[in-house]
């Protein structure tokens, strides 16, 4: 489905989320090539380059999830919603809406407790396990983001990027897909919309498809 | 009981119209809070590591990206242009050349749908023209599209070689065989069928159209060399050949195709590369670039969405240790192997009705793999199987995607398209057949190329 949005503040995040899941995508690929040119060409290894491009990967996926479920790029099975009245796939989207939600609320709560210790921040049930300390494998830290040091490691320099920043992806990702179902309840609930899936993969490049063969007919 | 639940969970948030990815997730999560103790926490976890712990899957985005470079317009029409030249002048010859033509493209891509679409538009409407009937061209290129998973690369062998834990490597070399086996007996059967009915045959070209047409579709074809050499030379890891794939598309179809970016004038025109140099540094930021990376990006989602929700599931399969009852219970009721390829066979038809593939395998695979290799069935033969039944499911009602894909290409019904591409599905039910029950199809050239399967239980 192709999503024009109503407001300007709707395309100005419209336009952020596509840069973001494009640019992800293209640093990951280029951080992947370039180990492989350094590896035969420079004969070096760019340590840090597999962790990168899997951090990459877990935000864009993370990040991108409510992106599809705004676009309705998510794949469901519609064979059932299509022989049913209206009014049943009505009352049936709304209960998916709500299964949805279910399912995004718990992981967001469960993300929060898996990455709230790395940020040293209180689990939702208010314990709290300090391990800010952690580091990753093999991203050195950053220069810019020195300053965190005094807040979260007491002072100490981080040798490695600290957990807490690629792990971050869970809990915002698993917010922003909170929200955006809890937007498309809405919508389904004013009757605004009466999908939340797409039936297949392809059905933009069929769109596509058709509209290109009916403009040369 | 509890299982049988779970089961039951998923298939009903799937029917009342639950994203595939939240039906697994959630129902995973609430059998977890209710037959055991793991916290939120760990699912949480498990979802981060699916990413994070499953280096194999890191090519799945890349080869996505370097298909949809390809799928520009131009890569295609040339890869037809080339299979006329060589087969057209049979009987029947434009059908066997959209075969062709389906096999070449699924050496460019990881995709049935979209290697549907990008051939199915062009050659469908192209057969309408010199005399073939409609039903005809999209039976053909419905079940010839279902190829692109089968030849390598395909995303649907990363997935289960990432979920059963086998060479990536293997799994592509195991696929070609089977691959030019089943174009074959497509392309048989046309030639029959176009004696019978008497079909068209194109006129000679001569050898001069074919290298022409050859060296014009190898710029794009070199992609499959790049990918097959790459990994068997030892030079790339599987990933990293993807990357390095996905660069090249890149390459080829802004700078020597120019179907896209920067030096594609309007309408046929293409700029000269030495008129705008600045092109190599305005194509990053291109709109038809990051129109593409957009593309490439929603279909990654979306996919690893799906993959990773099923690792959730798998996880919670495994910590209840169900493969091993299953793999017990079979076993105790004595079936052989070929009593249980059957069975596989028939759960991954039915579940391929309601499943995307990728989901389908991470569940289905790591619950019928234990029982194969105690079977001594080897693993990569099992995986050829797997594939080979995603295909068919993709051609069979109700929910064949192949069959929405070319009804929406060829502006036919659906039920028009089902009717059409069922005399074709006869020859690949024949070909699974086939794939099952003569393992060497597909174990021989990565026995011969990579030595013998080494089996770890």
């Amino acid at each position: 489905m192709h999503v024009a949005p109503k407001t300007k503040f709707g395309r100005v995040i419209n336009e952020i989320e596509e840069t973001l899941i494009a640019v992800i995508l293209g640093l990951m690929t280029l951080v992947t090539f370039a180990n492989v040119i350094a590896r035969y060409v420079f004969n070096a290894n760019i340590l840090w380059a597999l962790e990168t491009t899997v951090f990459l990967f877990a935000w864009l996926v993370l990040i991108g999830a409510s992106y599809c479920v705004k676009t309705r790029a998510h794949l469901g099975v519609d064979a059932v919603l299509n022989i049913v009245s209206p009014g049943t796939r009505r009352i049936l989207t709304l209960l998916s809406v709500a299964a949805c939600l279910v399912f995004s609320v718990l992981l967001l709560i469960g993300s929060w407790n898996y990455w709230a210790p790395f940020a040293a921040l209180p689990m939702l049930d208010g314990t709290l396990k300090d391990q800010a300390w952690y580091e990753v494998n093999d991203i050195p830290m950053l220069g810019f983001l020195r300053f965190i040091e005094a807040s979260m490691n007491e002072g100490e320099a981080y040798e490695k990027l600290p957990r807490f920043i690629p792990y971050a992806a869970l809990p915002i990702g698993l917010l922003l897909l909170t929200f955006r179902f809890l937007q498309v309840a809405w919508q389904v609930i004013t009757g605004e919309t009466d999908t939340i899936i797409a039936s297949h993969e392809a059905e933009e490049l069929v769109e596509e498809a058709a509209a290109k063969a009916e403009r040369e007919d | 009981m509890g299982i049988l639940f779970l089961f039951v969970m998923v298939i009903g948030f799937l029917l009342i119209g639950v994203p595939i990815a939240i039906s697994l997730g959630l129902s995973s999560v609430i059998f977890l809070m209710v037959y055991s103790d793991s916290s939120l926490g760990s699912v949480a976890q498990t979802l981060f590591n699916a990413f994070a712990g499953h280096f194999t899957l890191l090519a799945i985005p890349f080869f996505i990206l370097a298909s949809t470079f390809m799928s520009t317009g131009g890569v295609a029409r040339r890869i037809i242009r080339f299979a006329i030249a060589c087969v057209g002048h049979f009987q029947g010859g434009l059908a066997i050349a959209g075969v062709f033509a389906c096999m070449l493209f699924a050496a460019l891509s990881g995709s049935s749908p979209a290697t549907v679409v990008a051939i199915g538009t062009i050659v469908i409407a192209g057969m309408c023209q010199v005399g073939y009937t409609k039903d005809f061209a999209a039976g053909v290129i419905c079940n010839a599209g279902t190829l692109g998973i089968l030849i390598p690369p395909s995303i649907v062998m990363v997935v289960y070689a990432s979920a059963v834990d086998v060479s990536v490597g293997r799994m592509f070399l195991a696929g070609v065989i089977p691959g030019l086996v089943a174009g074959l007996m497509l392309m048989v059967g046309i030639y029959i069928a176009a004696k019978v009915r008497g079909l068209p045959a194109q006129e000679w070209a001569g050898m001069r159209e074919i290298l022409v047409a050859a060296r014009d579709a190898g710029w794009g074809l070199f992609l499959i060399f790049i990918i097959l050499g790459g990994i068997y030379g030892g030079i790339f890891t599987p990933t990293e050949a993807a990357a390095v794939a996905a660069v090249y598309a890149f390459f080829i179809a802004n700078f020597v195709y120019k179907d896209m970016g920067p030096l594609k004038g309007e309408g046929d025109h293409r700029h000269a590369f030495l008129s705008r140099p600045q092109s190599l540094i305005t194509v990053f930021v291109h709109p038809d670039t990051k129109r593409s990376l957009l593309e490439a990006g929603k279909t990654t989602v979306m996919l690893l969405f799906i993959i990773a929700n099923a690792l959730i599931l798998k996880h919670v399969l495994t910590e209840e240790q169900i493969p091993q009852t299953i793999a017990g219970a079979m076993l105790d009721a004595g079936f052989g192997p070929i009593m249980f390829l059957v069975i596989v066979n028939l759960i991954l038809l039915i579940g391929g009705q309601f499943m995307e593939p990728s989901g389908l395998i991470v569940i289905v695979a790591p619950l019928v793999f234990p029982i194969a290799i105690s079977l001594g069935i080897d693993p990569i033969h099992l995986g050829i199987i797997m594939v080979v039944n995603m295909e068919i499911g993709m051609i069979t009602p109700p929910v064949g995607l192949n069959l929405f894909v070319t009804a929406g290409v060829a502006g036919m019904p659906m039920m028009r398209v089902v009717k059409a591409a069922l005399p074709w599905l006869g020859i690949l039910f024949i070909f699974l057949i086939m794939v099952t029950y003569i393992p060497w199809l597909s174990t021989f050239l990565p026995t011969t190329m990579m030595g013998p399967e080494i089996i770890t239980k």
